[in-house]
């Protein structure tokens, strides 16, 4: 007695099934994890999606939600367990776990706590994909992604952290804001630390290639009579404003993981300020990870762009090494 | 008289340069050509309620490039503005410019599609039925606030119980019918494609299936539709359906049904699948695509139901809203199973007050 799938579909192919080419697991599934599996969804990037967190209900919730939708996307295969071994053969793994700010918390609050959770994940996660690229999203970012590094025993290349992707766009848009231009027609650029001394780069801000600083040479100071210095303060507040009213933010910075894992996979070689080891670069000596701009391509951060800054930009940035140093330096990895 | 001239030019250059100087980046940077108001946006949509659903629906529209401007509404007024900036913050990797978002309505003002999910959820184990005083209320707020500002949009309701509330907006807004639409049962469909897909090991686009009817406990899969290929299933398996299938396809309904109730147990709403679907919707009634989805109309007069009621059935949308609705050839009992709904949510609605 043939079944109805027997009557129906004759199956002819002999070999194994090929599996997946272009896997991505997303590490965490709050708020930040499901905005990034969403973005991520929604723009076709993957064959295949995973999802691991450790709440179990919550993480099989969110996965029967998004195969509910299968029909509306082009990722024909959407996983999730706690268990490592779903997120095997990825070539992205995005890692949102962790605790994250409460209203008016510093990023570096949040250190050890999350250090304790990545002795679990990152191992995991190697184990099952030795070959893939992590995209470290948990905050503070700069010094997670060195503990990730740390941890994975990976090459450099492949440990990327989100750092001031987000801050960047935050940056772009309220350019784009005052200038009532689309934000991708504005271009600036910060760098170093994804936080409270994030250093916005005023000498490459601009418009078709027109420098703003050369127009309004005060810019980025005090005695601007425009403050464009506010622009900046605005996206340092940025986040802890939306945490405020909203409880958490997630939206932004899941589409610009999504815009990353684009170029990433899809092999761009486009340049992004992510965070990466910048000991040597602009006077660090320290073994840190900073936002730069960096191409990536799906070998992961291949080159880093070097930019020319001012001596102040490049004592903020040797001060942010020193402070995620000082932090380092006294986490038992 | 030279000296005088020379002296006018001194100052006159003088004043240039500080004009140049005291000129804005922006004066500097762009020169203005077209003057004169800006343009109205001609795809415009609004979400109202920005819980999980609402926000779910926002960014689906947003990633899929719909809309040129999208505004939101709620009356929680900091939960409103976190994820209006959250939103905007995304502006980068968006090609939507203007995301505003107020508890005014007149920020809704123009659009062409509303989108309703505002009003209570279900909680666990709760039916979507019990819901329907309490949204009743709030949308007395809401329906005439949207239609005082785009008296010409497309309204698609998905607050639950959706059929219900559908027709009460219908009725609140004084709307053409055609122009309000349940988002229904086209979430139901797309989870009973997905599953019966999975077990024959397709993609759900290549499992053709509807469910219609309520979009809830008594919804009616037509099992004499449902086909891949083209090749109906029930000529496959004539039990199919039924309890005396032994493959239990019936088990896939049932599943359906469930789900819902499944997936708030698991992680407190659902969000994500009916974002989805609510954004394929919205794609076929702005781009005109004269698709065909299963939506809740208003069906008086079809298989013999004499009531005012909205149900699923399969609706070709436009940007018109419902241009026609397809006639499927059901069964007796399928068309029973109809009725007895429609029956069921005309119990309801006959009850309610002030609409």
């Amino acid at each position: 007695m043939a079944s109805t799938q027997e009557k129906l579909i004759s199956h002819v192919m002999k070999e194994e099934p090929v599996g997946s080419r272009n896997k991505v697991t997303v590490v965490g599934v709050g708020m930040v994890g499901m905005a990034s599996a969403i973005s991520i969804l929604i723009k076709e990037l993957a064959d295949e999606l995973a999802l691991v967190d450790v709440m179990e209900d919550k993480l099989k919730g969110e996965a029967m939600d998004l195969q509910h939708g299968g029909l509306f996307l082009r990722t024909p295969k959407i996983v999730a367990d706690k268990d490592y071994s779903v997120t095997a053969n990825s070539k992205v793994v995005v890692v949102t776990a962790g605790a994250r700010q409460q209203e008016g918390e510093s990023r570096l609050n949040l250190v050890q706590r999350n250090v304790n959770i990545f002795k679990f994940i990152i191992p995991n996660i190697v184990k099952y994909s030795p070959n893939c690229i992590l995209l470290i999203v948990s905050n503070p970012v700069d010094i997670l992604t060195y503990v990730a590094w740390k941890l994975s025993g990976f090459p450099r290349h492949r440990v990327i952290g989100s750092g001031t992707n987000l801050d960047s766009a935050r940056f772009r848009f309220l350019m784009g804001e005052r200038l009532n231009l689309h934000p991708s027609s504005c271009h600036g650029w910060i760098i170093g630390e994804h936080g409270d001394s994030s250093v916005p780069v005023w000498s490459g801000v601009n418009v078709a290639g027109v420098s703003l600083k050369e127009l309004n040479p005060d810019m980025g100071t005090d005695s601007d009579k425009e403050d464009w210095r506010t622009v900046h303060k605005m996206v340092v507040d940025g986040a802890y404003e939306v945490i405020k009213l909203k409880g958490y933010t997630s939206w932004a910075i899941g589409l610009s993981v999504a815009d990353l894992v684009e170029t990433i996979l899809k092999n761009l070689r486009k340049v992004h300020p992510v965070s990466t080891l910048v000991q040597g670069m602009h006077g660090v000596k320290d073994e840190v990870f900073l936002s730069v701009p960096c191409v990536l391509g799906n070998s992961g951060l291949t080159d880093v762009v070097h930019m020319t800054l001012k001596l102040e930009e490049e004592q903020q940035l040797i001060k942010s090494a020193e402070t995620l140093w000082g932090v380092q330096k006294e986490l038992t990895l | 008289m030279v000296i005088t001239w020379w002296y006018l030019y001194l100052a006159l250059r003088r004043l240039c340069r500080q004009t140049w100087i005291m000129a804005s980046v922006m004066q500097k940077l762009i020169t203005p050509l077209a003057s004169g108001p800006a343009e109205p946006p001609r795809n415009k949509v609004t979400v109202v309620g920005v819980g999980q659903v609402g926000m779910a629906c926002a960014v689906s529209i947003l990633l899929r490039e719909l809309a040129d401007e999208m505004a939101l509404v709620d009356v929680m007024e900091d939960k409103l503005k976190g994820e209006m900036m959250d939103l905007q913050h995304g502006s980068l990797f968006l090609k939507t410019p203007t995301i505003v978002a107020d508890k005014d309505y007149s920020v809704t003002a123009n659009s062409r599609i509303v989108v309703v999910t505002a009003g209570v959820r279900q909680q666990e184990g709760e039916s979507r039925l019990n819901l329907v005083q309490r949204n009743v209320n709030i949308f007395k707020h809401i329906i005439p606030q949207i239609v005082k500002y785009s008296p010409n949009c497309t309204l698609v309701v998905v607050s639950n119980p959706v059929d219900v509330l559908t027709y009460v907006t219908w009725k609140l807004s004084g709307l053409p019918k055609h122009r309000v639409i349940g988002s229904g049962t086209n979430l139901d469909s797309a989870r009973f494609r997905y599953l019966m897909a999975e077990k024959l090991g397709i993609h759900s686009s290549s499992f053709n299936g509807w469910i219609l009817g309520e979009h809830g406990d008594s919804s009616v899969p037509v099992w004499s539709g449902a086909n891949v290929a083209g090749v109906s299933l029930q000529k496959l398996n004539p039990d199919i359906g039924t309890d005396a299938d032994k493959e239990n396809w019936k088990e896939a309904h049932k599943m359906v049904v469930d789900s819902a109730y499944e997936v708030i147990r698991l992680k407190g709403y659902t969000n994500w699948a009916i974002g989805l679907s609510v954004a394929d919707l919205t794609e076929s009634l702005i781009k005109n695509l004269n698709r065909i989805h299963p939506v809740s109309t208003m069906v008086k007069g079809m298989y013999g139901i004499n009531d005012e009621v909205y149900l699923s059935l399969p609706c070709v949308l436009n940007n018109g809203g419902v241009a026609s609705v397809v006639n499927m050839t059901l069964t007796d009992e399928e068309v029973g199973q109809l009725r007895k709904s429609a029956e069921t949510l005309w119990g309801i609605q006959k009850d309610l007050k002030d609409l």
